[in-house]
């Protein structure tokens, strides 16, 4: 104030000293993001993408963890609860060793409450159902009676349901497949020429679930000490049940995630890497050689593959009964690589013509500089995201050809294989199926919508929109 | 700033879950309206398949499904099973086998069976499906070219008992040297080579049906090919045959038997072997009988339809390779398995399929002996499993090769569901057990009878079916000449016994041998009987009188009549 109420400026010296250097203007800037920062912060903001991520992971970590934490036998049968559906009762009482039965004893005696006097002898038990009878009316000749058994309560003229024997005993001892649950015997008795009379007996009768000590030990239950008869334990716990031959389902799910998931991320890897450098060079180099190897490619694509992997089969000299996962691998890398190489060659010669290329090219740059700066990068996510939509495919493709029998080798279990033997008993026992079956969805769908976020997050040209 | 972002990604995750939420219901509304049209759809095309009806009352004619296309249906050729119950229609031969399997005459009025010849007296009244009377001169044309070496058929062997019948086959000699002969047109006079208790059983087999030479030199080699190249003896004609797709047959007017093909008309509706597809089809009253699998059990019990069952006379047993360089040569390599599998808990625990019974002697339950069923006079010798007695049979078998580590065994099966269970099932047991290592060799038919004869297996899942109702149709399995002895089992003591069964004409003395010869399978462990093979079937109510037949036509309609009040 004081200076302009002065009539004339003095300068001073002060006044010719430099500003001070550090002076900075107010910057408008963000925080510097490469291209996989953006992407990464995109495919986060993607809940659906990021969840199929972590199920993915949770998946890889239960097949290669599972093995560790669920150690039982993928092959082991357990045959005392053969398709046993998750959750089944698994109470079983120690019982003596079977013994054979020859038929009742003089003092037996018989019930009279029904036409033939069916009678049980001894206890109904998963071992034996031991069934005797008087025998039809005295003043008849007995020409042999007919065994029946069934599920379901018998109401008047009904069928008898399953025939199990046709005998002249006066008696019957039935051990197949018996369950823990009610079942229905019926006896008819025959005419001379074989036919069924109107005299029959029904018996309803409850089977309870029995093991001796030896097949106890050899199940492995005698671990909290030792077993005696008529006491009652538990059988091995399968939480998701067994399948048709009693190996445990959760078992033979982690062991077949192996070759499902192996097969189902290796092969796309490999052939996807070799399409990228194939259509990299044909794209490259352009001209006659692209013509060339694009065609090549186009026979590539024509030939059938259900044929080379049955070629390759043979030319890796698998005999029958031996894993076909190898050759499945090499049929897959050698035969589906032309779809991931067409699509990096239309990238590459669309990047060529990029006014930054050029630029590039002007400024001197050398064609190894030119592909790894700027080529690769800029077709990162094609690959990316042809490799994500590519697993479920292999997946689904290692799943079909162990369904028809050309993949993994009995034991070996895989979730296609699986699926082929569920599919048998899909109406009985649909846990058998339902399982891998749902394995197998989830891991498809969780990579087709990771493969989804991964388009959206990759792509350059969507780069700081928002 | 952190609260906005939350808030953001709450209204995200709600909406999200929103539009999962309807795409689920939509996508669950899409699938139940495109099964709904399809189904709509289906019924309107298929006019083909609603023809089928499982039984008609009006038109007397039922419905049927055949396992599968019957390659041809020359007789001298035939050998499935398939062929064998359209022959059994449409053919008859000399003798057959009654409602209660017993010989009875069928062309052939009476007959005699010596140690030397074989006559068979035929009746007059039996007809060619065109009116022209059947001759002895028939079946010696029919038995002449089934012996010749260029009609290649696999069954020739079953003529042998006829003189000269083995060197015409092997083309020594010319056909018209074979040892029968028609004094009269209605007489049939038979040499035989040897003395054969059984001949008379031996040609109800379809190898012995008649044709005609006349007819047979019209169809110019297309004999048997097509429902026009056929001339028929047995109660039903072919009136149609679309070939893989169905087979309708139709009363035989100048069949002599009144009391055989009540039925005017069966219709093989369907030609497939889908076990579910066929269940299927006997739900919607398309078809009047029906085999049961394991699986669809339980739904017909549900549906309470009436179930039958039968053995079908099979047995199917485990081989082993006796051939050289082979570990099973090795007789306590052999008594480890045996100790080893437990067939009690195969039939009833794993295959779990009704009317299966746990095998324990090659010669199944139904074959008769002298008087009661061979089984009752010689009970056959069993072993209770141990692993304990079965490890120490298999340390025994290491000593005895030296070897350090036993190799994988290859277990060659067939590709179907039954054998899958149960070669799973070995595997499992023999790694448990014995620590054995066995690979699965699943082979379709034809593949599998390839390696069977060049001997490419360790172990085989084998089986045979009765050619005619005698024991030896099994008995001579085992014998080091027969070529169904896939194993190439070789011991004299063995054709010894073999020799005797088939020369000597007491029964006894046969059934003797036989018991010697289960005896000798057994101590030797020359095959391991698995299970005798049932078959659980459903019948449409209104049918009767369908017979199920261990030899011959397996389902029997010749006798069958609709009964609409059941």
């Amino acid at each position: 104030m004081s200076e302009q109420t002065s009539t004339s400026w003095q300068p001073s010296a002060s006044d010719f000293a430099p500003k001070p250097k550090h002076q900075t203007a107010d910057a408008i800037t963000r925080p510097a993001m490469s291209y996989w920062q953006d992407a990464w912060r995109r495919l986060k903001e993607n809940k659906r993408a990021l969840f199929s991520l972590y199920l993915i992971i949770g998946l890889v970590t239960f097949t290669l963890a599972g093995p560790y934490l669920w150690t039982i036998d993928p092959s082991a049968q357990d045959l005392d609860q053969i398709g046993m559906a998750p959750g089944a009762d698994r109470n079983v009482t120690i019982a003596p060793a079977y013994q054979p039965w020859y038929g009742p004893t003089d003092d037996q005696t018989y019930a009279n409450d029904n036409a033939l006097g069916l009678t049980l002898v001894g206890n109904a038990t998963s071992q034996a159902v031991r069934l005797a009878w008087r025998g039809n009316d005295y003043d008849q000749a007995d020409y042999g009676y007919k065994i029946y058994r069934t599920l379901f309560p018998l109401d008047a003229g009904d069928a008898f349901g399953l025939p199990l024997m046709e005998s002249k005993n006066h008696y019957f001892e039935d051990r197949l497949d018996l369950q823990p649950t009610d079942y229905y015997y019926t006896v008819v008795a025959l005419d001379s020429q074989g036919v069924e009379t109107d005299q029959f007996a029904t018996l309803k009768l409850t089977v309870k679930r029995v093991i001796t000590v030896l097949e106890a030990q050899q199940r492995g239950l005698t671990k909290n000490g030792p077993v005696a008869e008529g006491e009652q334990i538990k059988l091995a716990l399968h939480p998701f049940g067994t399948d048709y031959l009693g190996r445990d389902m959760l078992a033979r799910l982690i062991y077949g995630g192996q070759v499902s998931l192996f097969i189902g991320i290796f092969a796309p890897l490999l052939y996807v890497l070799l399409g990228v450098i194939y259509g990299s060079i044909a794209g490259f180099m352009g001209g006659a050689v692209d013509q060339l190897m694009m065609r090549f490619a186009d026979f590539a694509v024509a030939l059938p593959f259900l044929l080379f992997m049955i070629l390759l089969k043979v030319i890796f000299g698998i005999g029958p009964g031996e894993s076909g996962v190898l050759p499945m691998l090499v049929a897959m890398v050698i035969l589906l690589w032309p779809a991931p190489a067409r699509l990096v060659r239309g990238q590459i010669l669309q990047i060529r013509e990029e006014g930054y290329v050029s630029a590039s090219q002007l400024l001197g740059a050398k064609t190894n500089y030119l592909v790894f700066r700027h080529m690769i990068p800029n077709t990162m996510g094609v690959i990316l995201v042809t490799i994500t939509f590519q697993v479920p495919s292999a997946i689904f493709t290692e799943a079909f050809l162990s369904f028809i029998g050309m993949g993994v080798a009995p034991p070996t279990p895989s979730w296609g294989s699986m699926c082929n033997d569920g599919i048998k008993s899909m109406l009985t026992r649909p846990h058998e199926l339902f399982f891998p079956a749902l394995f197998i969805s989830i891991t498809v769908l969780a990579f087709n919508l990771l493969g989804d976020g991964l388009r959206d997050a990759l792509d350059a040209r969507m780069r700081n929109r928002e | 700033m952190r609260s906005k972002s939350t808030s953001n990604s709450n209204t995200h995750s709600n909406s999200l879950s929103r539009q999962l939420g309807l795409y689920f219901v939509l996508a669950i509304v899409f699938v139940a309206g495109l099964l709904l049209a399809l189904n709509q759809l289906a019924g309107l095309m298929g006019t083909a398949t609603q023809e089928a009806q499982a039984v008609d009352f009006a038109n007397n004619s039922i419905s049927a499904v055949l396992r599968e296309e019957p390659p041809q249906l020359d007789s001298s050729k035939a050998t499935d099973s398939t062929s064998g119950l359209v022959l059994g229609h449409i053919m008859e031969g000399l003798l057959r086998m009654d409602l209660q399997d017993r010989l009875s005459p069928a062309i052939a009025e009476r007959w005699e069976v010596t140690p030397t010849h074989a006559t068979f007296w035929l009746r007059k009244d039996a007809k060619w499906s065109d009116g022209k009377p059947i001759s002895a001169a028939d079946f010696i044309f029919a038995w002449q070219l089934a012996l010749k070496p260029e009609t290649g058929s696999e069954y020739a062997s079953l003529l042998y008992p006829i003189e000269n019948a083995e060197a015409i086959n092997t083309g020594k000699l010319p056909a018209s040297a074979l040892g029968v002969s028609a004094p009269d047109p209605h007489t049939l006079v038979v040499k035989l080579t040897r003395p054969i208790a059984f001949f008379d059983k031996l040609v109800v087999f379809p190898t012995f049906l008649p044709i005609r030479e006349d007819f047979y030199n019209a169809t110019q080699g297309r004999f048997g090919s097509d429902a026009k190249d056929l001339l028929y003896s047995g109660p039903y004609t072919i009136k149609s045959w679309v070939h893989g797709a169905s087979m309708l047959l139709e009363r035989n007017p100048h069949y002599w038997d009144s009391n055989r093909g009540k039925l005017a008309q069966i219709n093989f509706a369907y030609i497939t072997s889908d076990a579910t597809a066929t269940l299927n089809f006997f739900k919607d009253e398309r078809i009047a009988l029906a085999r049961l699998q394991a699986e669809n059990l339980t739904e017909a019990l549900r549906l309470k339809w009436p179930i039958r069952r039968f053995a079908d006379g099979t047995v199917f047993y485990l081989e082993f390779n006796h051939r050289e360089d082979h570990l099973s040569r090795n007789l306590n390599f052999r008594k480890a398995i045996q100790h080893a599998l437990d067939m009690e808990e195969l039939v009833y625990k794993v295959t779990k399929l009704p009317g299966y019974l746990p095998g324990k002697s090659l010669f199944p339950e139904w074959l008769i002996g002298v008087e009661k069923t061979l089984r009752e006079e010689y009970p056959a010798s069993t072993v209770t499993v141990d692993s304990a007695k079965a490890r120490a049979y298999l340390a025994l078998a290491k000593e005895e090769l030296g070897l350090a580590e036993f190799p994988e065994i290859t277990l060659l099966t067939s590709d179907n569901p039954v054998s899958n269970i149960q070669s799973e099932w070995l595997q499992e047991v023999l790694k448990q057990t014995l620590g054995l290592t066995i690979k699965i060799d699943k082979q379709i038919f034809k593949q599998r009878l390839a390696k069977m004869s060049s001997g490419e297996f360790g172990l085989l899942l084998g089986g045979w079916g009765p050619d005619y109702n005698d024991p030896l149709t099994f008995g001579d399995l085992f014998a080091s000449w027969n070529l169904n002895n896939r194993g190439r089992y070789k011991s004299e003591q063995m054709d010894a016994l073999v020799a005797t069964a088939q020369n000597a004409t007491a029964t006894p003395d046969r059934m003797k041998a036989f018991g010697a010869i289960q005896q000798q399978l057994f101590d030797d462990v020359v095959i391991l009987p698995m299970y005798e093979r049932g078959v659980t079937y459903v019948v449409h109510p209104q049918l009767k009188g369908v017979k199920r037949r261990v030899i011959g036509a397996e389902t029997d309609y010749t006798y069958a009549y609709i009964d609409p009040d059941a």
